[in-house]
């Protein structure tokens, strides 16, 4: 399979190219079509690798440019499982994207198709790539195509500026990113990863490792929207059309965090290995403040895109905390997430362009009641709200179980509590935003929410049921993740080879075969164990819960209301300030959470 | 300056000077300056010549060795220009017959050579970028520098000659297309990707490099197109609109 | 080296501004070369002291004239 590596990657750019060329002269149905086709080709050649590479590790070398005696001349794609799992999703969404842009993006120009296909090929060489600085490559694409999509309604000041402050914030972080693999290029004289991580693991981290590490991975947090670093996510989302934020929120910001697993288990975990639980112990910090924080946002958002948006922030710190743990079974849980999380949260930005389409507005106070008249709507909004919760057996709910499970034998056991309240918190505020708007029920004045520039509505004539059909298939995927016979055994197997670094580095280096061909991978249907059952129904207690109150505090006593108000208020104003969309307050947040982070590791490592 | 911009500026200093110092801390460490003893650039100085017939090791490693990044960053620059193109476009005012006359005789005359100057230089660069210092996209960036002269010496209707969207977005999508082309070509062939399938001349000529040289040249005319993209843009809709009507 | 990057940063009159960090690239250029690295020293000649200060140019003589138009 090793020649199918780079057609995820290539296909979409050529076509993306062929679009510009025959821009004049092709109409544009069929540019369209030529579209949807790569990506499908995409799709189909990434499938393949990931089943290719559940037996062993799938390399291609560019060029032919073998390791020569240890050394490597090339560049590598190398894929494991959950690496062409990530570049699978990236296709798909792209796919399902692209044809929900047949109608939706009909009147815009055809550029929208040009960006979204660089934006795909960028991802799955991201998830592909084994070479450090062909992962930079693939990130500045995914950056630069990502801008322009976050700008595309440019005739409309408020995406402007929402588009620029995702461009800062992230060529800030790019440069981080850059500077670490300076670093490390001058100690090792290597850019494959697998050499990298041998040379490093001669001898413990010294200054120049510990820094080159905290510039990497602060400078992919940027893109994974972690706190301090997250403030990008809600302003380019709420600029965004719905295709593009499912893109962004379904796959972009979980390629950051699945490349900062990546670059930790393949260069920096022999050199850190007797520092384990210091990296561990911030990442896990940083996670649970974003997952925390992401929730309590999400319960303050009326306006739908930007409430998804602090959910996609508050999962990204579930995820990030997950890959905390250093530990494989946290890992297969995390892949799981990304793979539930990535499919529902895409079909709900999707169906934020229904609602947009339909109602002309996606504010929920606006839009109160209005759609009742789309009852299948309602039904999607609620099930893609239960997946996100993870309601026994379905969607998130196995990552749940298996985050639980590795954060136990680490004693963060505690970590499932946070993880619960977290989504439960933004699932509450799905349930009280999808009442209101599906059921009309509860006040219609809520003063707890912001009030943010509603979105205008495209043209009229596009009809909402065929979109919220690709919505559909989005969301029951989603909701099924986690339901797949053998998928719980299957990410577990690919997560510990994931981990494996030595196999990993002889598999790209010496052409080892990676990975046990005999293994017997069964089909096993997922078994639900008590305890992360209990939490699940917990967390959509706690969803219910926040629901009822989003939809009837002023029913409560006035004593209770104003002793609330003075306990949680100023720390709630505080938070709610701090989100001030200005450019430069998020540039300042930024190097302090990166002088932060880097001098906490400086200091302990 | 705001009062919000002053405190942001008294709460930054000491952030930025503090993270520089962490910098520094940690850059101590590496080796010192032009003291670099890699073993990669030595190895790619030895074999570079025998193996790939190209006298400039550079060129060998941006479109051979470490060609699939080249192709990540050629998409890069289209990105980027289609990107710049949206966001240009959508706020363009239709342009109207207008013309800005050159006053000099003198610039213009001058202007007029130096566009020849340029353009041959440019291709001079591209041409010989696996012999010499250049390539296709030192070139590229050169012979867009050189037909914008066109503008400056000759005014806004010479300059339309060449800066028209519809002659020059199809040489910048086939300039990216054809660089990953000649890369799937090698894959259909069996080779691995941008696998260089072409012979390899003898080094030190024109005719060296294999599929270097198509590689080079994909890169010139994307680099060349991408950049008159964006020129042609930018006076579109920056001067046109207020050119001084006839 | 320094001296231009610094004046780069401090200068608050766009137009100079643009005219420095093109000397900024020149001066950067010729440290590619004295470094014997004549490919970055052509790239870094061509982008920094023509296509860039040439985009920002046109996008200032844009902001000012609508600023004047006000």
């Amino acid at each position: 399979m090793s020649w199918a590596l780079p057609l995820p990657v290539v296909v979409p750019l050529i076509a993306a190219a062929v679009l510009v060329a025959t821009g004049a002269i092709l109409p544009r149905r069929v540019q369209d079509a030529i579209g949807i086709a790569a990506a499908a080709t995409a799709t189909g050649f990434a499938l393949l690798i990931l089943a290719a590479s559940e037996r062993h590790d799938v390399l291609h070398w560019f060029g032919g440019w073998h390791p020569h005696a240890g050394l490597a001349l090339g560049i590598s794609f190398t894929a494991d499982p959950l690496g062409a799992g990530m570049a699978a999703l990236a296709c798909g969404l792209d796919l399902l994207v692209l044809v929900y842009s047949w109608t939706y993006m009909r009147r815009q120009s055809q550029t929208f198709d040009v960006l979204i296909l660089a934006l795909g090929g960028a991802m799955a060489g991201f998830a592909l790539t084994g070479d450090i600085f062909n992962m930079f490559v693939w990130f500045e694409l995914m950056g630069v195509s990502a801008y322009a999509l976050a700008g595309f309604m440019v005739e409309e000041l408020g995406p402007l500026q929402g588009a620029i402050n995702f461009a800062v914030t992230n060529t800030v972080g790019a440069y981080m990113v850059l500077m670490g693999i300076a670093l490390l290029y001058a100690r090792t004289d290597a850019l494959n990863l697998a050499q990298i991580g041998r040379v490093l693991g001669h001898r413990p981290a010294d200054r120049l490792v510990i820094v080159a590490f905290a510039l990497i991975v602060t400078g992919l947090m940027v893109r994974a929207a972690i706190v301090p670093f997250h403030f990008w996510l809600a302003d380019a989302h709420a600029a965004s059309p719905a295709p593009v934020c499912a893109l962004l929120s379904g796959a972009m910001v979980e390629l950051g965090i699945f490349f900062i697993a990546r670059v930790y288990w393949t260069a920096f975990a022999a050199p850190l290995h007797a520092h384990a639980s210091g990296v561990r112990d911030v990442l896990v910090g940083l996670g649970v403040a974003t997952a925390l924080i992401g929730a309590l946002m999400c319960l303050l958002q009326r306006q739908l895109k930007r409430l998804l948006a602090y959910s996609t922030i508050s999962q990204a710190g579930t995820m990030l905390a997950g890959i905390a743990l250093l530990d494989p079974r946290s890992l297969a849980g995390v892949a799981n997430l990304v793979l539930a999380h990535g499919l529902l949260k895409g079909g709900l930005f999707l169906l934020c362009g229904v609602i947009l389409v339909e109602l002309r507005h996606i504010d929920e106070l606006r839009v109160y009641g209005a759609g009742r008249r789309l009852p299948w709507a309602g039904v999607l909004w609620l099930l893609g709200t239960l997946g996100l919760v993870g309601l026994p057996p379905l969607g998130v709910f196995l990552a749940q179980q298996l985050l639980y499970e590795g954060g136990r034998e680490h004693g963060f056991g505690w970590l499932a509590v946070v993880g619960a309240v977290a989504s439960g918190v933004c699932a509450g505020a799905m349930l009280r935003a999808g009442a209101r708007i599906f059921l009309g029920w509860g006040a219609r004045e809520d003063e707890l929410l912001s009030p943010e520039p509603d979105e205008h509505a495209p043209e009229r004539d596009v009809s909402g049921r065929p979109l919220g059909i690709v919505a559909g298939i989005a969301i029951v995927l989603g909701l099924a993740a986690s339901v797949v016979p053998g998928i719980e055994a299957r990410t577990e197997l690919a997560a510990e080879r994931f981990a494996d670094t030595s196999a990993y580095r002889a598999a790209v280096l010496h052409g080892a075969a990676h990975g046990d061909a005999a293994a017997h991978v069964s089909f096993s249907l997922l078994g639900v164990d008590t305890a992360s059952a209990l939490y699940g129904l917990g967390a959509l207690a706690i969803a219910a819960a926040t629901a009822a109150f989003g939809l009837w505090h002023r029913r409560l006593p006035p004593r209770i209301l104003s002793a609330g108000a003075r306990t949680l208020g100023p720390p709630v104003t505080v938070i709610r300030l701090a989100h001030s969309g200005i450019v430069g307050d998020y540039l300042l947040w930024l190097s302090g959470g990166a002088l932060a982070v880097a001098a906490i590791w400086a200091l302990t490592l | 300056m705001s009062s919000r911009q002053r405190l942001r500026a008294w709460i930054a200093a000491p952030v930025l000077a503090l993270f520089a110092a962490i910098l520094g801390w940690g850059f101590a460490r590496a080796p010192a300056f032009g003291d670099f003893h890699g073993a990669y650039g030595d190895l790619l100085n030895r074999i570079a010549v025998p193996q790939r017939h190209t006298s400039n090791v550079v060129t060998a490693i941006v479109f051979d060795y470490r060609g699939f990044d080249t192709m990540g960053e050629e998409f890069i620059l289209f990105a980027s220009v289609v990107g710049v193109v949206l966001l240009l476009r959508a706020v363009r005012e239709p342009a109207t017959g207008q013309d800005d006359p050159v006053a000099s005789d003198a610039i213009r005359l001058f202007g007029i050579i130096m566009v020849a100057v340029i353009l041959v230089f440019g291709l001079w660069l591209a041409a010989f970028g696996l012999v010499t210092p250049g390539g296709g996209f030192q070139g590229g960036v050169a012979i867009a520098g050189g037909i914008v002269l066109v503008f400056l010496a000759s005014g806004y209707r010479a300059w339309r000659t060449f800066g028209r969207e519809r002659l020059l977005d199809p040489f910048e999508g086939l300039g990216a297309a054809s660089y990953a082309a000649v890369g799937l070509a090698a894959l259909i062939a069996g080779a691995p990707f941008l696998h260089n399938l072409l012979g390899l001349g003898v080094a030190g000529t024109l005719r060296s490099g294999g599929s270097m040289t198509l590689l080079n040249w994909a890169v010139a005319v994307e680099v060349a197109a991408a950049n008159l993209v964006l020129y042609t843009e930018f006076l579109e809709s920056y001067l046109v609109p207020h050119l001084p009507r006839r | 080296m320094a001296c231009a990057a610094t004046s780069v940063a401090l200068c608050l009159d766009p137009l100079r501004q643009i005219f420095l960090s093109g000397v900024y690239g020149l001066l950067l250029a010729v440290l590619f070369v004295v470094l014997q690295a004549p490919d970055v020293a052509l790239s870094m000649l061509v982008v920094s002291t023509v296509a860039y200060p040439l985009i920002v140019l046109i996008a200032i003589s844009r902001t000012r004239r609508e600023r004047g138009e006000e």
